[in-house]
């Protein structure tokens, strides 16, 4: 699976019950109330565990996480892919 | 729209005429109750009600329960009998201390902060913060836990949303028991739980879903903060409370409401909660309060996402059946 499966596969199973509806990779998790900040803490665990990483403090921002676009092109990154 | 910095001010007289005719009508004509039950915390909020209580009850009428446990800050005691003296009011304590034992509420906190620092033990003292540069950057919410030996050396972390779940499950047992207290002595003498929750506190989601929320009226849930403060040096209530750095008092290493959840002064705070409420113009709000628009956006964000995650908490329990109410009294 890539990475963008992987994100997408944790964020419906975990905070919209397996119900996909057509979640698209722009859409902000925050803003639109699909993940609230503890939530955020969940999928930063997520990434840290699945991708073996370590996410740091002055990494938490909205860019590198607020939706599964910004997951994705923060994970490249820091992967260096 | 007309915003300004002096948009809170209130008729602290008039107010207190309308909160006191307001808990005696609920009270009495509501809910046939003969007086009220306040949690004196030692804090602005429940100095408040027990002064608006005694002027629409009468002293006689207004029972204070002091409700610490080992971890309460002395002085909340210490503030909260100058208070009730100054008062006149009967007041009865009872350390909870025993309750959150059998409860296992400080030990199973205690393995999942040892869990983190290895070292922490029974001589320590913890807290848990957010960021405070809110206004600064663009940036998510996570939670630091600090804790502190006998020499005063500190270590600090961010911690994971399910340590922080755990932590908080455990603290929150202690507003939990105060409410269970509160009602045992309103019960018992046939009087009303009063709640001392501010506007500023529901809508930021800062106070525990049938703790300090389980109560049978909520006198100054329509005022902000510093509302309640105008209210607090109208009414008289002791210095040593007005002057105090607001906290919400359960963390054995001292916090205050701003580094704990809020991560802004309340006098900034109510001003920018009121435009956001109000939909005043950043533009208008930005002038005012001499903050760029970014740092508004910040914060009006901030506020959205603290919404988001608390609504469920001013919320009443959903019923099935719509026609499950009882005829208006």
């Amino acid at each position: 699976m890539d990475i963008k499966s992987k994100i997408r596969t944790f964020v419906v199973e975990n905070f919209l019950f397996g119900k996909d509806a057509g979640l698209d990779e722009e859409t902000s998790f925050l803003d639109e109330g699909i993940i609230d900040s503890t939530g955020i803490l969940e999928l930063v665990n997520f990434i840290e565990e699945e991708f073996h990483i370590k996410v740091e403090d002055e990494e938490l921002i909205p860019e590198n996480l607020d939706s599964i676009a910004n997951v994705v092109k923060y994970l490249e990154r820091k992967l260096g892919r | 729209m007309d915003f300004s910095r002096s948009v809170l001010d209130i008729d602290a007289e008039a107010e207190i005429i309308r909160i006191s005719d307001f808990i005696r009508d609920i009270a009495h004509e509501r809910y046939k109750r003969k007086g009220a039950v306040i949690g004196l915390s030692g804090g602005l909020d429940s100095a408040v009600i027990a002064e608006l209580s005694v002027r629409a009850l009468g002293e006689d009428k207004v029972l204070a329960l002091f409700l610490p446990e080992k971890e309460s800050n002395p002085v909340s005691l210490k503030y909260g009998q100058k208070q009730a003296q100054k008062l006149g009011i009967e007041t009865i304590k009872v350390d909870i201390s025993e309750n959150l034992e059998s409860l296992g509420a400080y030990e199973n906190r205690d393995l999942v902060i040892k869990s983190i620092f290895p070292e922490f033990d029974k001589s320590y003292k913890f807290h848990v913060t957010l960021p405070q540069d809110l206004l600064e950057k663009d940036r998510l919410n996570y939670r630091s836990l600090t804790i502190e030996d006998l020499k005063g050396n500190r270590k600090k972390t961010r911690i994971s949303a399910s340590d922080w779940q755990k932590i908080s499950a455990c603290q929150n047992l202690k507003q939990r028991l105060r409410m269970i207290q509160q009602y045992y002595y309103a019960e018992k003498n046939n009087y009303i739980v009063s709640g001392t929750t501010n506007k500023t506190e529901i809508l930021q989601g800062l106070f525990v879903k049938f703790g300090d929320g389980g109560v049978d009226i909520d006198p100054i849930a329509h005022l902000y903060k510093t509302q309640v403060l105008q209210l607090a040096k109208k009414l008289g209530v002791i210095p040593e409370i007005i002057n105090r750095p607001p906290s919400p008092d359960t963390y054995s290493l001292p916090v205050t409401d701003k580094e704990f959840y809020l991560c802004l002064d309340y006098g900034l705070l109510d001003l920018l909660l009121y435009a956001y409420q109000e939909h005043v113009p950043i533009e208008q709000i930005s002038s005012t309060l001499e903050l760029k628009p970014e740092q508004i956006q910040r914060v009006f964000k901030d506020f959205k996402m603290k919404g988001h995650a608390t609504w469920h908490m001013r919320e009443m329990p959903p019923i099935l059946d719509t026609q499950t109410k009882c005829p208006e009294v």
